[in-house]
């Protein structure tokens, strides 16, 4: 029996993308249309990294965001155009923007709006509340949770749960750096800062929902032509629990490990990562080397 | 020296085979080639597959970040480990 095939939308990238004149992406007739529309709704441009105009300081995540964005839509459209039908769609943290639009919840320049307006509330609480993120690697859980218990006070938060060994911790910036050094003196493999400046799935987050709530106000949520498996609860979104899930997603964890389960269990034998790096297909092999993982960005 | 060459072939051999990479075969990996960032590309999610692939495969360990990062400059210098610990044991 064929297996099942989860097209897979990943959380912000941590570089600027590199989209030189020469990258095949430049010639593609999907880059150039959703850019086209992109520009009618954001200043951003993808192709210089910049919003046209006057930026202003901290927008490095809120660029990265839109970004991923874009460029998950981008391989998305290419998988579809080349004869690709998801299964179902997993999302990892603000990966979820694209999977919606992916499943025509809401458009694509919805989604593009979503993934703006929230990203610059991010960035205003950023700003007035600094936080900070870090990857830790080859520390099983039990270690992970007893640095945030050595440093209760700094209100660390586990925000991604990306496999056994491999977590993301979010909390204030003195916390995490404390949290890395521990984690090194603990025998981590790898303990790092990552390139958000907000303690993106931690619960200080959640005193946005109402923000959140008032800025989905007049999109209109459709029926998910894909399901999409959130990555808190693991159950598909149902339609009228979206802009609930939306407005305290970035102040819930990341159950990645969990997702990647029960997507096997319901069948799911291939996994397509939407966009152009191979984030989520890393994380995949480690759950489980049986399974076919492979990034759009790599394979088209 | 015989016995590093081997063992640089091996080394090459568990790379692709613990990291997926399929469209590689050993000759496209340098052997003094920066592992992580400009040569193979490879990242702290890789660097442990590597430690898990070093450890099942020739039963050597490596304790901490400080170590990690100086086994995995290249193949050689993780073959010369392999060949330090084994030596030890």
């Amino acid at each position: 029996m064929m297996g099942k095939t989860a097209f897979c939308f990943p959380g912000q990238i941590q570089e600027r993308p590199i989209l030189e004149d020469h990258h095949p992406l430049r010639e593609d007739s999907h880059f150039k249309e959703l850019l086209e529309r992109a520009d009618r709704v954001t200043r951003f441009d993808l192709l210089n990294f910049s919003f046209k105009g006057e930026e202003t300081a901290n927008e490095l995540d809120l660029k990265l965001q839109i970004s991923t964005y874009l460029l998950s839509m981008v391989h998305f459209s290419r998988l579809r155009a080349a004869g690709w039908t998801p299964d179902i769609l997993a999302e990892h943290s603000m990966g979820v923007y694209g999977a919606l639009a992916a499943s025509e919840v809401v458009t694509f320049e919805e989604g593009l709006f979503i993934t703006e307006s929230i990203g610059r509330l991010l960035k205003r609480e950023g700003t007035l509340h600094q936080g900070a993120m870090a990857s830790i690697i080859g520390l099983p859980l039990e270690e992970v949770q007893k640095i945030c218990q050595d440093l209760d006070g700094y209100r660390l938060f586990i925000a991604n749960y990306n496999g056994s060994m491999q977590y993301v911790l979010s909390g204030e910036v003195e916390g995490v750096e404390k949290a890395i050094s521990f984690a090194l003196s603990r025998k981590a493999i790898s303990a790092t800062r990552l390139a958000f400046a907000t303690a993106l799935h931690s619960s200080s987050l959640l005193s946005l929902r109402e923000e959140i709530l008032g800025l989905l106000k007049d999109i209109k949520i459709q029926s998910p032509k894909f399901p999409v498996l959130n990555h808190w609860t693991i159950k598909p979104l149902k339609k009228e629990e979206i802009k609930d899930f939306l407005s305290q997603e970035i102040g819930r964890p990341v159950y990645w490990v969990r997702c990647v389960e029960r997507l096997i269990q319901e069948g799911v034998d291939r996994f397509v990562e939407v966009g152009n790096e191979s984030t989520l297909t890393k994380l995949i092999r480690w759950v489980n080397r049986e399974v076919e993982a492979f990034s759009a960005g790599d394979r088209l | 020296m015989v016995e590093q060459n081997d063992l640089i072939e091996k080394i090459k051999h568990l790379i692709i085979q613990r990291l997926k990479l399929v469209e590689m075969t050993p000759e496209m990996i340098e052997t003094d080639a920066p592992l992580f960032g400009e040569g193979l590309g490879l990242d702290s999610i890789d660097a442990l597959e590597l430690v898990l692939g070093l450890e099942k495969e020739f039963g050597v360990i490596i304790p901490d970040a400080e170590v990690g990062k100086k086994v995995f400059q290249s193949v050689r210098t993780m073959a010369q480990y392999v060949i330090e610990q084994q030596g030890r044991a």
